[in-house]
């Protein structure tokens, strides 16, 4: 609870008109290819770059100067890097990666580049030059965004999935979320936009999250990340494992309204969760006061995340010894689906992704009619003995050719067919599912702990 | 939202039969549970939500019954036993006495190793009605009775059916089941949220007037849309026209103080416009006062120096300024029924102390705002006087929706010199010739004033741009939405459509198709040559490209389907039937902001095909 004052907002909250330098920002290279970036200011040669920090991808060279202090969404062209003397010089230096300083890498170098280098940190950092091709967008970071892009620890909960949740549980702006488990910090991110009201001062009460995570690698690297992420202030992680410390912190309750349990035995910390001390404690901690994590004046809302159904069962009993009520399991099947242009046609260009059969009875009709005119006007002519197999074919072939304006080299230009359609709007507009989906993520078990109305 | 139930809230009532029952709870009346019985309000005002109540027998010199809230392990009961039960080795055993159980897995084996019958398949159908020896009229006479809140019944008419032995462990436990929910006298209070509405909108009420939206729904539109609290609440200082001063008086739209906002258009009668506000916290009347109070410390004292030289005695919309919110004065009959215009008493308490601000100064909220363009000429936001809001009062009292709900007609955005309330200027008038008008002209002439302030702003800020996000229900064709939307959302915003049915949807995503990207990139559209990159953004669309396709990225369509299963101890399985109808699909893309001039994607060269190089490597 140490930092309470933050007069920077967190980019996933309000990321402000334009990019900024320190701060997280989510480069789109292709649909479904995201990659997220700290941009930094360029101060110097960094990393051999002359440019500054460097983004190399497949569509090319983006040095942080060209995506610092450009409005969100913008596209950005790739530059011309020079990337080439940089992998030379690595090779022949010392072979250190950690050795990334600029200066490092520009004393040990005397080559003419290196020299150019030196001459650019004293006169500040080389401009990026446009290259010819090649561009991304830069976006705002969102939770969803960050979920398709983060560093995988575990496994994520994904957007279907935790919008649902988050709406099922009720955080909303204001409420007090625990969450078990926090793994990849996708649900993290999410949650803490939804509780997500103001970052609290002193002694207020505001929005917040209380993590919990048990694996003593992965809570150093959210920690991290949550810093790094401005959400510091609003997400309070603790590492700590569950089952048997509780959810209290400081020995204080964080009186949350809402719960999210991605553990593999949620049963074991549920006795937790319960307004008055759970029957199945030791006798040795009867004698300190028990306090119960949950808003005292409020239902509390849980979900549990679990990939099977044994674990929901044994969830299930525990909740409904425990108190808990409307108990609902739900599992969430999600489909992306895609929309292209079903083109089938016997006179349509032989493009990628064409389908050259008969677009309908009709079509296929007046080939084979044509064919077999064309046939019956061949068998009139007087035989030429052997010959008659290959001149058939090759009739056949020019008779279905013909039905083709468009084929050959008689056909239209690139943009337009011949009846003035533009190839994007060939065909039937059709909608079909990702070649991959996802069939079970996990099972979501509802139950809601109603409070007596006299508080406790 | 509360955690008690207050006086005139409206609550849904969840009956054993799993209908449920949505009304304002007005204290001291008597509310209908239908054949479960009677309840009286006043025993459920104050009581938290989600308790389960048991109606008791009545006391022989009362005239209601009283109420005892059965505890979860009650509730429970059976299932918990069933898991002893089966816990037990031993099938049949001292539980099984107690309780139905279907967890033997007696259905598997018909005979024990002596031959005799211990369960029977479901060969032999069993009739009911020829084997329940209780007739219909004894059953009304046990129900009359009522003992012991029908569990009486439902234990007589066990004992009474003939074929009891005969059913499998598995019909027993539905026959119970069934005899339950009919006969026993029980309900569940729960608070009217915008989940439990939607679902009770969607399952019992009319699934078409909020578009066929489920849970999962709401859920992705909301999180794809990046809907959420948008910052303090940011007013302007009022400008302290005084009457004679015109439309130069009128405070001008500052940009910078704009941000999170969202627009929405709303074909929902306002369910989507309730799930936005409760993400942004403005639903609720407990959680707006706490922003209200914020809002009062930062513009206290510019509303409070508002004097102007006279003072409107008439009706007045204070929605800025936080007053107590008395519960009693939301007085709606039938929340959403629009045509009856909803009647709201004020409170009988003395006017503000306060200063009235001028007629100039806006009440709206810079920040965390909603903004709703619509078709007729009044929104349809009818659901949200669940809430305590009606659009179409006005003499409001005080809602946290009054100052962070904006309302404009398309008319207003696309073509205001057309709308007559937009470009009349306001009446002005010294405060001599004021002070000489009878009361209800002095009024109508304030009316006047506030109103032009009012429509002024919106219609200037709202096309000033720079939306964070776009949210969209409608049943407009959504390109056409897109058009005229695109160019007022900041660069990186997200838009998030809803559909009920997907082809409308493809319609759109096939505007941002790779191959028509990729010919518009190309340079060789002769509709687009010369045009400068402002009027590009605003590209207003022809037959070949709808909208500018370089405007949106990541344009994808998904849809979301949640399956609810049943758990049981030995019957888990998912429900054998669930609500059919539309599926819903959700729109989401980000806007942004494409580069002047060319730019070629970079990928493979191949020489033979210059034309389609491009599309096959154009990134995304």
């Amino acid at each position: 609870m140490a930092s309470t004052t933050r007069t920077a907002v967190s980019p996933f909250l309000d990321p402000g008109p334009r990019t900024k330098a320190n701060s997280l920002a989510i480069l789109q290279l292709s649909r479904d290819n995201l990659q997220p970036v700290y941009l930094q200011s360029p101060t110097g040669v960094h990393d051999g770059y002359a440019e500054g920090a460097v983004v190399n991808t497949r569509y090319g060279s983006f040095p942080h100067s060209t995506m610092l202090n450009v409005p969100w969404g913008s596209q950005i062209r790739a530059s011309k890097v020079d990337t080439g003397s940089r992998g030379r010089k690595r090779k022949r230096g010392s072979g250190d990666d950690a050795c990334r300083e600029a200066t490092g890498a520009s004393e040990k170098d005397n080559e003419d580049s290196a020299a150019a280098a030196n001459e650019d940190s004293a006169a500040g950092v080389k401009q990026a030059v446009a290259d010819s091709s090649g561009f991304i967008h830069i976006l705002p970071p969102t939770p969803e965004l960050w979920t398709t892009s983060l560093p995988h620890r575990t496994q994520v909960v994904y957007t279907p999935d935790y919008s649902y949740i988050l709406h099922r549980i009720r955080a909303r702006p204001g409420s007090v979320l625990i969450e078990a488990g926090a793994g990849s910090g996708s649900f993290t991110h999410a949650s803490v936009r939804a509780v997500y009201n103001g970052y609290p001062s002193e002694g207020q009460r505001k929005g917040k999250v209380f993590s919990f995570e048990f694996h003593e690698q992965r809570y150093h690297k959210m920690k991290k990340e949550l810093s790094d992420h401005g959400l510091g202030g609003l997400v309070h992680l603790t590492h700590r494992d569950v089952y048997n410390g509780g959810f209290l912190v400081d020995g204080k309750s964080p009186e949350a309204e809402a719960i999210f349990l991605d553990l593999p035995a949620p049963w074991e910390a549920l006795p937790h969760l319960s307004r008055r001390r759970p029957q199945s404690s030791t006798s040795a901690d009867e004698q300190t006061e028990w306090v119960s994590p949950l808003n005292p004046k409020k239902s509390a809302y849980i979900c549990t995340f679990s990939p099977c159904i044994e674990q929901v069962t044994r969830t299930v009993s525990a909740m409904r010894r425990l108190g808990w009520v409307d108990i609902d399991m739900i599992e969430i099947a999600n489909r992306k689906l895609h929309t292209s242009r079903e083109r089938v046609g016997l006179n349509l260009n032989f493009d990628r992704g064409v389908n050259n059969s008969a677009r309908d009875v009709e079509e296929a009709l007046t080939r084979l009619a044509d064919i077999e005119a064309r046939f019956r006007e061949h068998a009139a002519k007087p035989r030429d003995g052997d010959e008659d197999m290959d001149s058939g074919d090759e009739d056949a072939v020019p008779a279905g050719k013909s039905s083709g304006p468009t084929n050959g080299s008689d056909g239209p230009s690139a943009e337009e067919t011949s009846s003035g359609v533009p190839p994007w709007m060939e065909g039937r507009l059709i909608t079909r599912g990702e070649p991959e989906i996802k069939t079970h993520t996990s099972y979501l078990v509802f139950a809601i702990l109603p409070w007596s109305g006299r508080g406790g | 939202m509360h955690s008690v139930v207050r006086p005139n809230a409206w609550v849904a009532l969840k009956l054993p039969s799993g209908s449920t029952k949505v009304l304002q709870i007005a204290p001291n009346t008597t509310i209908s549970l239908g054949k479960y019985g009677n309840v009286s309000s006043n025993l459920i005002i104050g009581r938290p939500y989600h308790l389960t109540f048991e109606l008791q027998d009545k006391l022989p010199d009362e005239n209601f019954s009283r109420l005892r809230v059965v505890p979860a392990s009650e509730l429970h009961a059976e299932a918990i036993a069933e898991e002893e039960a089966a816990g037990c080795s031993t099938p049949a055993a001292g539980a099984a006495d107690a309780v139905i159980s279907a967890t033997d897995g007696e259905e598997f084996s018909l005979f024990d190793d002596k031959g005799n019958v211990v369960a029977r398949s479901n060969h032999e159908v069993i009739d009911e009605n020829a084997r329940q020896t209780l007739t219909q009229d004894e059953i009304e006479e046990l129900k009359r009775e009522g003992n012991n809140a029908g569990k009486d019944v439902i234990a007589k008419l066990l004992l009474s059916h003939t074929a009891l032995d005969q059913k499998t462990s598995f019909s027993l436990a539905k026959y119970k089941l069934l005899k339950t929910k009919k006969y026993i006298r029980r309900f569940q209070v729960l608070p009217i949220d915008v989940a439990n509405f939607a679902h009770w909108q969607l399952e019992e009420r009319d699934a078409n007037k909020i578009m066929d939206m489920r849970a999962e729904m709401i859920g992705l539109v909301g999180c794809w849309g990046n809907v959420h609290f948008g910052g303090d609440d940011v007013l302007l200082e009022d400008p302290k026209a005084s009457t004679a001063q015109g439309e130069e008086a009128c405070l001008p739209v500052n940009q910078d103080l704009l941000q999170g906002r969202w627009l929405v258009v709303d074909d929902t009668c306002g369910l989507l416009v309730a799930a936005m506000a409760e993400r942004m916290g403005v639903l609720y009347e407990d959680e707006g006062k706490e922003a209200e109070g914020q809002t009062e410390e930062q513009n206290g004292a510019a509303v409070e120096q508002a004097a102007t030289a006279t003072e409107p005695q008439e009706l007045q919309v204070r929605p800025a300024v936080p007053e107590p919110v008395g519960q009693d004065n939301a007085d709606t009959e039938m929340a959403d029924a629009s045509t009856t215009p909803v009647k709201r008493q004020s409170d009988g308490k003395p006017k503000q102390q306060k200063p009235r601000p001028s007629d100039f100064a806006i009440p709206y909220s810079q920040t965390n705002s909603i903004t709703v363009i619509h078709g007729a000429s009044q929104p349809n936001l009818s659901l949200l006087n669940y809430w305590g809001f009606d659009i179409t009062s006005p003499n409001h009292p005080p809602h946290p929706l009054l100052n962070h709900l904006l309302n404009l007609t398309w008319l207003q955005l696309l073509k205001p010199e057309l709308d007559t309330s937009y470009s009349t200027p306001p009446l002005t008038a010294t405060p001599e010739t004021l002070a000489s008008w009878k009361p209800s002209r002095r009024g109508n002439f304030h009316r006047k004033r506030r109103r032009y302030a009012r429509i002024r702003h919106i219609v200037d800020s709202t096309r000033a741009g720079n939306f964070s996000g776009l949210v969209c229900a409608s049943t407009m064709d959504p390109i056409s939405i897109l058009r005229h939307t695109l160019p007022l959302l900041a660069g990186g915003a997200p838009v998030a459509i809803y559909a009920p049915t997907v082809e409308a949807l493809a319609a759109v995503s096939d505007c941002f198709s790779v191959p028509r990207r990729t010919a518009w990139v190309s340079g060789n559209v002769p509709e687009i040559e010369g045009l400068s990159h402002e009027e590009l953004e605003r590209w207003e669309g022809n037959e070949r490209f709808p909208l500018n396709p370089t405007l949106l990225q990541g344009v994808s369509i998904q849809t979301s389907r949640a399956r609810r299963w049943q758990v049981l101890p030995g019957r888990t399985h998912p429900l054998m039937t669930e609500r059919g109808g539309a599926d819903g699909y959700v729109f989401t893309a980000w806007r942004c902001k494409p580069a002047e001039g060319k730019v070629a994607a970079k990928g493979k060269f191949k020489r033979r095909k210059v034309e389609t190089e491009s599309e096959a490597a154009t990134p995304a």
